[in-house]
């Protein structure tokens, strides 16, 4: 596919921004994400060309403005829906459940 | 990408995660200690020092050098550190003449049980997007310039081959232990977006 | 689906998911070969990027036999075949401004190559 993806040669996209002594994880969903899409791969619900296929179903404007955890969380919303062992509708009631409980 | 070196996520996401992994664990889908231990195992246990200990060791002994460029599975695989994400391991050497630099344009692509996960750099869209095309550029931005003679290979790892780089060993390191090399190799000159430091600047 | 229990982390991680197979497949260029990446526009996914189609290179190593992502993203079997790394010069993608030394190595499974 043609997708926002394969942007070798692409100009504009702006600085490099080198970050001195990087953490491996800036915040702890990117643990969590992190560990859930290696977790669900292991457990093969999918492999890593779907995994990556995935990710390339995001819309480009999303893309482009997410960063990479969130593209592996979108990959794992869409590749645990497919393999229908948890939908989107389950996840909406939940994050709705979550919020009304305080949760943030 | 806002003026911040990662997307600062907004509470939706967090939110998200959360009800996702809530989710898993009641269906049984993902173990708790298994998810807390992947974690823990690329936090702590894996990173740059493990690429650094090969390339000290390739510096020092021209027979590891030769079969660590002849077949960096294999040669790797000596230390233990090949794995996932690195289970095909091709490292690609620098000269006086040829400088080598390491991409995935199309994802993020990265021998990370050799040098750890990617920075968020190497993951990002400036760097992926315009090392092919402006290799020279980009070594600017990093603060590294190379005679304009030398021949700038860049390696974009669309396949399950990983690649590292080996850098030139500095000049006026005779007589350093392998330890002390592998102080000086930083995770950019195994990248190619650096090179490795000086004694002077490791003392600094 | 199995469960991945703690147990199974540190060989999942020192194992890692080979892409490799140890099955053969044609050899159709040889190292030093001058080839063509094919000008293919799928719709489905694929790891031959936009900058590479339709540009000449030279083949520089056969890299043995790998799962074809074009297939296996798609749930369609690992379609073994033979990958090869191609050196594609600068001023081959990126035309006559581009320096002359430069160049970019890639590698393209055997459908990727034009015959």
């Amino acid at each position: 596919m043609n997708g926002v993806q394969d942007m070798g040669g692409m100009h504009n996209m702006g600085p490099i921004v080198h970050e001195a002594n990087e953490p491996v994880f800036h915040e702890e969903w990117e643990r969590r994400a992190f560990a859930m899409l290696l977790l669900c791969l292991g457990g093969g619900h999918y492999n890593l060309d779907m995994a990556r296929r995935a990710i390339e179903l995001m819309p480009p404007a999303e893309y482009l403005d997410t960063s990479y955890y969130e593209h592996w969380m979108h990959g794992l919303e869409v590749l645990m829906a497919e393999d229908g062992s948890l939908t989107r509708e389950e996840i909406d009631a939940r994050v709705a459940q979550l919020a009304a409980a305080g949760v943030h | 990408m806002g003026a911040h070196h990662h997307h600062a996520p907004p509470s939706d996401v967090r939110i998200r995660v959360r009800a996702i992994e809530s989710l898993l664990l009641e269906k049984g889908l993902v173990d708790s200690a298994a998810m807390d231990k992947i974690v823990e195992t690329f936090e702590k246990d894996i990173g740059p020092r493990r690429g650094a200990e090969v390339v000290a060791h390739a510096w020092t002994d021209p027979e590891y050098r030769k079969r660590l460029l002849e077949n960096g599975t294999a040669a790797i695989g000596e230390f233990g550190y090949t794995g996932l994400q690195a289970e095909e391991m091709i490292v690609v050497e620098d000269t006086p003449k040829v400088h080598n630099m390491v991409v995935c344009t199309l994802c993020s692509c990265y021998p990370w049980t050799v040098l750890g996960l990617p920075p968020v750099w190497y993951k990002s869209a400036p760097y992926r997007s315009r090392v092919v095309i402006d290799p020279r550029g980009v070594l600017k931005e990093f603060g590294v310039t190379l005679p304009e003679s030398t021949e700038i290979r860049v390696w974009d790892s669309n396949s399950e081959l990983r690649y590292m780089v080996l850098p030139m060993r500095p000049e006026g390191t005779e007589g350093l232990s392998e330890e002390a090399l592998a102080e000086l190799i930083t995770r950019d000159s195994m990248i190619g977006t650096g090179l490795p430091k000086t004694p002077a600047e490791v003392a600094a | 689906m199995p469960t991945v229990p703690v147990e199974m982390i540190d060989p999942l991680v020192a194992h890692g998911a080979p892409a490799r197979m140890n099955v053969d497949a044609p050899t159709r260029f040889k190292v030093g070969a001058v080839i063509h990446a094919r000008n293919i526009n799928p719709l489905h996914h694929t790891r031959l990027p936009r900058y590479i189609r339709g540009r000449q290179g030279t083949v520089v190593r056969d890299c043995g036999v790998f799962i074809l992502p074009d297939t296996h993203a798609h749930g369609l079997g690992p379609c073994p075949e033979r990958l090869y790394c191609v050196r594609f010069e600068s001023r081959e993608l990126w035309g006559d401004d581009a320096d002359t030394r430069n160049a970019v190595y890639i590698t393209l499974w055997d459908r990727y190559i034009d015959d």
